[in-house]
């Protein structure tokens, strides 16, 4: 959170400091800076949750109560002093969880009804695991930081896009008017203005797409990593392998989640195919590593073992 | 004048890092006994679970009278076990009364097909795998204490110390649990 502020203000004395306007932009930033830091923080879980269409686990339902156990289970397994709370999605058709939340103590794992239906015991937990682990390393709490660095700096783009727009249509023509007078000064104040949004603009959709990028890296890497610990945790690498193997091969693309939220699920839920390519150019522009790298690595297979047997799917 | 300076500040420095390597075994060694008393919560539950079950099930297995005696016998002597070594030998044993009630319930569909005995399996079999994840997280915590207690250079801070930091004793799987079970497929 330190990290994120840091940044942000350095990102505002830059340009403060190329210019020579030093407190504004500084200030601007460390505002925009603290209210998208306490908005993702305190709420993101709960707006995640709704968007999602999650509900709050069935105490008497035996398939949830089970899914309650594993969760338990394997908080135990990773030394977790309160396992997280379970919640679950209404769609019998799609295979899939996520895990949310800012802290150990207030995180969130959600699985879709489907899962329930479809996974066996040990399956479930290979992927109870692979959430848990997300949990216990925080980088829901790093993505979260991430992505809202990046609405922060694409806020400050689309500013000054706007502001450039703006000023260039109707500062022209002021400036058009004035010039019968012609005052050189004018015209070179109104040239550092214009020159000083597009490099503001510029910069900014530098930082985000570069920071889109790198969220993306994150992402895939934290993907495999995941993976690792769970089977570390369940000591088990075939549910989690058989578990992905039938997300291939018999989950639907899930309605309600969304671009925004996609990298937070065990595997892509909208099912793009450029999650399943292994090309350099697919790898740079995916959220989740291929699900038959993934198995591979799992079951120490070589890939086009795996790419063979689900070449129907993917 | 400058050496003093300097001795002063190695001095400091070997000083902090010292109390960064006591607070970092401290940390670990409690992390250890909150791993241990984790199975004990555990091995609670199992024998609180046990007559539920096993009241629940006789009904249905008349046939299988010997091994819910025995599960029972080895439940009263868990409960009544003295001392670590006993306690541990008596849990051995009744986890592997229960693994083989568990498996033989597998072979009667009216059993399973019965809601309140599923959810009773079901709670036996997550009390099991809690027992066993917790092991496990007891064991991977006390290897890395007792890693860290014998690399050099904290040997050394730990004989300081005295008996403040001894190394943890692992679970380790017995003769019984290690061997092959016997599956007979001769019908």
């Amino acid at each position: 959170m330190m990290v994120f502020l840091v940044m942000m203000i350095a990102f505002g004395l830059i340009i403060d400091l190329v210019f020579g306007i030093l407190p504004i932009f500084t200030l601007v930033f460390l505002a925009i800076a603290s209210i998208q830091t306490l908005v993702s923080l305190t709420s993101g879980k709960e707006i995640v949750l709704r968007s999602v269409k999650a509900r709050e686990l069935k105490a008497n339902d035996p398939e949830e109560r089970q899914l309650k156990n594993i969760v338990d289970e394997l908080s135990i397994a990773a030394g977790m002093g309160k396992p997280p709370e379970v919640y679950v999605i209404d769609d019998d058709s799609v295979i899939n969880a996520f895990a949310t939340g800012r802290k150990q103590e207030d995180s969130v794992i959600c699985v879709t009804s489907g899962l329930l239906k479809n996974l066996d015991r040990e399956e479930t937990s290979g992927v109870i695991g692979h959430e848990l682990s997300h949990i216990v390393n925080r980088d829901i709490l790093l993505m979260t930081l991430i992505s809202a660095l990046l609405g922060a700096v694409v806020i400050v783009q689309l500013l000054a896009f706007r502001a450039l727009i703006t000023y260039l249509r109707f500062g022209a023509i002021g400036a058009a008017t004035r010039s019968r007078r012609s005052s050189k000064k004018n015209d070179n104040s109104a040239l550092a203005i214009i020159a000083f949004l597009a490099a503001v603009a510029g910069l900014g959709a530098l930082f985000s797409f570069i920071g889109r990028l790198s969220l993306l890296a994150v992402s895939r890497t934290r993907e495999y990593f995941a993976d690792a610990r769970a089977v570390e945790l369940t000591r088990n690498p075939s549910g989690l392998a058989n578990a992905l193997r039938k997300i291939v091969t018999s989950s639907a693309k899930l309605q309600t989640a969304n671009v925004a939220t996609a990298h937070l699920f065990i595997s892509d839920p909208l099912k793009r195919g450029i999650n399943n390519r292994t090309s350099f150019f697919a790898s740079l522009w995916s959220t989740h590593p291929p699900i038959a790298m993934r198995i591979s690595i799992l079951e120490n297979k070589t890939l086009t073992e795996i790419e063979a047997e689900l070449s129907d799917y993917i | 004048m400058v050496i003093l300076f300097v001795v002063i500040g190695i001095l400091v420095v070997l000083a902090l890092w010292l109390i960064g390597v006591y607070n970092n075994l401290v940390t670990l060694k409690k992390r250890v006994e909150n791993a241990w008393s984790q199975i004990d919560v555990q091995l609670k539950r199992r024998h609180d679970l046990i007559p539920n079950l096993v009241n629940s099930v006789k009904g249905y297995m008349k046939f299988e009278q010997e091994t819910l005696d025995k599960v029972i016998q080895a439940r009263a002597k868990a409960v009544s076990a003295q001392g670590v070594g006993d306690k541990i030998k008596a849990e051995q044993e009744l986890g592997g009364a229960l693994g083989r009630l568990l498996a033989i319930a597998e072979n009667y569909p009216d059993l399973k097909a019965n809601t309140n005995v599923s959810q009773l399996m079901e709670e036996l079999t997550t009390t099991e795998n809690k027992i066993s994840y917790a092991r496990q997280f007891f064991n991977d915590s006390a290897t890395k204490f007792n890693t860290k207690i014998e690399i050099f250079p904290n040997n050394v801070i730990v004989g300081f110390f005295g008996g403040k930091f001894e190394s943890f004793p692992l679970f380790e799987v017995t003769e019984a649990e290690r061997g092959t079970p016997n599956v007979d497929l001769n019908f």
